[in-house]
């Protein structure tokens, strides 16, 4: 260790969380904190949690992420965990203030976690299941040979992140067609007649159509209704999905997270009163954590701009945000922003607070993609609308096309039919094809889905993937 | 609060996870070698150079929308209309499932690898142990550690603990308790010490053009870097053939080209002749290679063919590559006749390459793993 002991990280923790509690209201439940080495902190954040099932996955990824730390090119100072108590690892050979930063920083997240609706309605118990559902694929690896258990984690884990997103919002079903009894129905028997049959035969075919209602969640409903898999290949597949759905929240909530837990450490650190010395080096850190990324949104730069916009209106605002908000200079700041915290997540956070203020002080701006070069870009704005107007929907659906299973009958041959449901922009073609033949081997028979081709909008197009691997474009709807 | 010295994680499982994709890696690799064993690059590099490898196939597939034309947001400096570099650099942090994640390797490999991942598949058939060679034929190597297993590893035991204790804060041996605990875990791998000989013959007759005298170099330099590299008592010869046959060097055989016509029944007979003087068949594994255009006299078909019955009496594996870049290359071929009279005959195996393609499952073919255990039984 560097100069200090567990009990000195004890003593900054309890310090720390005076002034979360006396100055920023944020009463914060117990945070564990694991003192490990780099490769472990590198090897959790590619799991996402601790003493996850094993998979080349993770390794692919610890090894690209290690091998940055290592050449010197990135640095994670801190991981935590949602869960219940809440596991923060800090890495060993961090200078004391780099872990002060990071305590008061988990503190915030500490405080979302346990208030936030959105990350509150995770299973936060979840480590038992993990650890159980890690030695089961440990079973299956050495009962059914690991190349083959790998293969089929892969097809899970390409579209287990589709899943319904909102679990408040629920779609009213497709009503049944019925013909309404009208005052003049004895006037025209046989057309009320006629009308009375069509409306029985629609509702027929709407009866038998499975699913009755387009499927939001993929890997659950192929769990559920495929046939010929075998026991252990349906319990990945649970255990792929429960542990994807835990992720869910997470996405739909970064840039809170992140803001929530930036302004923490900075409050909280400008109340230690650090000798000068260590104030700069803290300083350093943290304006290297908040850094705008050039060409790229930095979560923690926007998020803490955020908080800031949300501290200033409730302080010091100006004649239209006192018409916008009724609590616009009437109210404790720090109280506005735990209000947020519990109600918000990015979608909702950007539509209120990204203001032209916060646009303007993080140096935001819209690009477009040179056609010829798309890897260059071309700035094509730098108004508040038109950043908004992108920024928005990437974190209503995180960028994930929305995609649903409307047949799974497809051609009367058990075949699935999947639907995108695109606003303007087609699948890839290439990954639509390497994804639906992964698709396709869990369902066990050929899958297809319906888009459109690249940006036009008006031009169909049909992806079909088989179990065998292959796949290929359709110019039209197979029948 | 609490702070704690340990993450309750299994210390390897990093590790693990990530030789694990290393070695996934590996095999498509592997995969994508075998197409290109006829590259110049590849030949070219010699057995101490290093050669570059693009790795495809190695994507995480997920529905992604139509790439590259989009637009996005950035942070930074630049007016309306200026031109900046690459959006971000790469696949920074990405959240889980949130950006396509292509992985695009491009590997370095020693050529030392490259021969060592791709005949780890190549065996020499029907390899029978003779008279002077060793008994044991298997070495067990112990390079692994694992966390179950039957042969405790005291010394990676001992370090675990040890660790274990320091992060408690007692930096000493003791209290070994059960998640210390790491065992050897081991493979067991052939260990080829049977003598053999190969005899390895090629047509250098005028009707072996360019094209063909290519593929028939690469298919014997490849044999001879595999058989080289996985067995330490093999003797090679090498015999160059046209109407008369002789024993050759090995610069000469993958150097000189001649002219006239084609007798196979000259190569075999000097094989014979090789054979009887100086490799009796009880000290030897014997294996033929002949790679011919199969532009034989029509009047030596008949001979050949005897031959080749003769030899399979006692050889181990009679192989014959025909090369030919034409397609179908027609009823008087000498595949046709060996097609016609000996297709079953035990011991023999022919195959046709006529491109650069065809190399690896010809070499497939003569060398075939799985093969051994039916025959040797």
């Amino acid at each position: 260790m560097t100069g200090y002991t567990v009990a000195d990280l004890q003593e900054i923790d309890a310090r720390c969380r005076e002034i979360a509690s006396a100055d920023l209201g944020f009463d914060v439940p117990e945070v564990i904190y694991h003192l490990v080495r780099p490769e472990e902190v590198y090897f959790a954040a590619a799991n996402g949690l601790p003493a996850r099932y094993s998979s080349a996955r993770w390794g692919a990824q610890f090894d690209a992420e290690y091998g940055r730390y290592q050449r010197g090119e990135s640095r994670i100072y801190e991981l935590i965990f949602n869960t219940s108590p809440v596991h923060a690892y800090l890495m060993e050979g961090n200078s004391l203030v780099a872990q002060t930063l990071v305590i008061a920083h988990c503190l915030g997240h500490g405080w979302v976690f346990e208030h936030n609706r959105w990350l509150g309605a995770v299973d936060r118990a979840i480590m038992p299941r993990v650890l159980a559902a890690a030695e089961r694929i440990a079973d299956y690896m050495s009962a059914h040979g690991r190349e083959r258990v790998e293969d089929f984690l892969d097809a899970c884990h390409a579209i287990a992140i589709h899943q319904p997103q909102a679990q408040l919002i629920r779609p009213a079903p497709t009503p049944e067609p019925d013909v309404r009894e009208g005052p003049y129905d004895a006037l025209f028997p046989d057309e009320v007649e006629a009308a009375k049959r069509r409306a029985e035969a629609e509702r027929r075919e709407l009866r038998r159509r499975f699913p009755r209602e387009p499927e939001q969640d993929l890997l659950g409903f192929i769990e559920r209704h495929a046939r010929g898999l075998e026991d252990w290949q349906r319990d990945v597949m649970s255990i792929v999905h429960a542990e994807q759905g835990y992720f869910l929240p997470q996405l739909r909530t970064k840039l809170l997270n992140e803001g929530a837990a930036v302004l923490c450490h900075q409050e909280i650190v400008q109340r230690l009163f650090l000798p000068a010395d260590r104030y700069w080096e803290y300083e350093a850190l943290n304006s290297g954590v908040v850094a705008p990324h050039q060409g790229r949104v930095n979560p923690y730069n926007l998020g803490i701009a955020i908080m800031r916009e949300i501290i200033r209106i409730a302080t010091e605002p100006d004649d239209e945000e006192r018409e916008r908000w009724a609590w616009a200079g009437e109210v404790e700041p720090f109280e506005q922003v735990r209000t947020v915290l519990r109600t918000y997540d990015d979608e909702a956070l950007l539509r209120e607070f990204l203001t032209p203020k916060v646009c303007e002080e993080c140096r935001l701006f819209a690009f477009e993609h040179l056609p010829r070069d798309p890897r260059r870009i071309r700035v094509s704005s730098r108004e508040a609308d038109a950043v908004r107007e992108i920024l928005i929907p990437q974190h209503s659906t995180f960028g994930i096309p929305r995609v649903e299973i409307v047949d799974a009958d497809f051609r009367g041959r058990g075949e699935l039919l999947l639907a995108h449901r695109h606003d303007g922009i087609g699948l890839d073609a290439e990954y639509a094809c390497g994804t639906l033949a992964q698709v396709a081997a869990l369902w066990g028979k050929p899958c297809t889905v319906e888009t459109v081709k690249g940006r036009e909008a008006d031009t169909p197009t049909w992806f079909m993937g088989h179990p065998d691997g292959r796949a290929e474009e359709l110019g039209e709807r197979p029948s | 609060m609490a702070v704690v010295g340990d993450s309750g994680l299994p210390h390897d499982a990093g590790r693990r996870d990530a030789l694990h994709h290393r070695e996934r890696l590996r095999r498509k690799i592997t995969e994508q070698l075998k197409e290109r064993i006829g590259e110049e690059d590849i030949v070219a590099a010699g057995p101490d150079k290093r050669i570059r490898v693009p790795v495809k196939g190695t994507k995480r597939w997920q529905f992604i929308l139509d790439r590259g034309k989009g637009g996005g947001v950035g942070q930074g400096e630049g007016e309306p209309g200026d031109v900046l570099g690459p959006p971000g650099d790469g696949e920074r942090g990405s959240e889980a499932g949130t950006e396509p994640g292509e992985e695009i390797y491009e590997v370095w490999l020693d050529m030392e690898d490259v021969e060592e991942m791709l005949f780890a598949e190549l065996e020499l058939p029907r390899l029978r142990p003779r008279a002077s060679a060793d008994a044991e034929a298997t070495n067990t190597i112990y390079d692994d550690i694992a966390r179950k297993g039957p042969q405790l590893d005291k010394k990676a035991t001992l370090r675990e603990n040890l660790l274990r204790n320091a992060k408690m804060g007692h930096p000493a041996l003791g209290g070994i308790e059960k998640p210390d605990l790491r065992y050897l875990s081991y493979r067991e791998l052939p260990k080829p010490r049977h003598k053999a000989i190969i005899f390895l013959a090629m047509d250098v007759s005028g009707s072996m053009d360019a094209g063909r005298k290519r593929i028939a170099r690469l298919f014997f330099y490849w044999c001879v870097q595999f058989l080289r590299r996985r067995y330490d008592q093999t003797e090679l010869v090498f015999i160059a053939h046209t109407t008369e046959a002789r024993e050759v060097t090995e610069h000469e055989f993958f150097n000189r080209m001649e002219s006239g016509g084609t007798r196979v029944s000259s190569a075999f007979e000097a094989v014979l002749e090789i054979q009887h003087d100086r490799y009796p068949a009880e000290d030897w594994n014997i294996y033929v290679l002949h790679v011919s255009d199969g532009d034989n006299f029509a009047a030596d078909n008949r001979r050949t063919i005897e031959l080749v019955r003769r030899l399979t009496q006692f050889c181990s594996l009679v192989g014959y590559l025909e090369v030919d870049p034409r397609a179908g290359a027609g009823r008087h071929k000498l595949s046709a006749h060996y097609q016609k009279e000996i297709a079953d005959l035990e011991g023999f195996v022919f195959a046709a390459a006529a491109e650069d393609r065809a190399l690896w499952p010809a070499l497939k073919r003569f060398f075939a793993k799985d093969r051994v255990e039916e025959i040797v039984r």
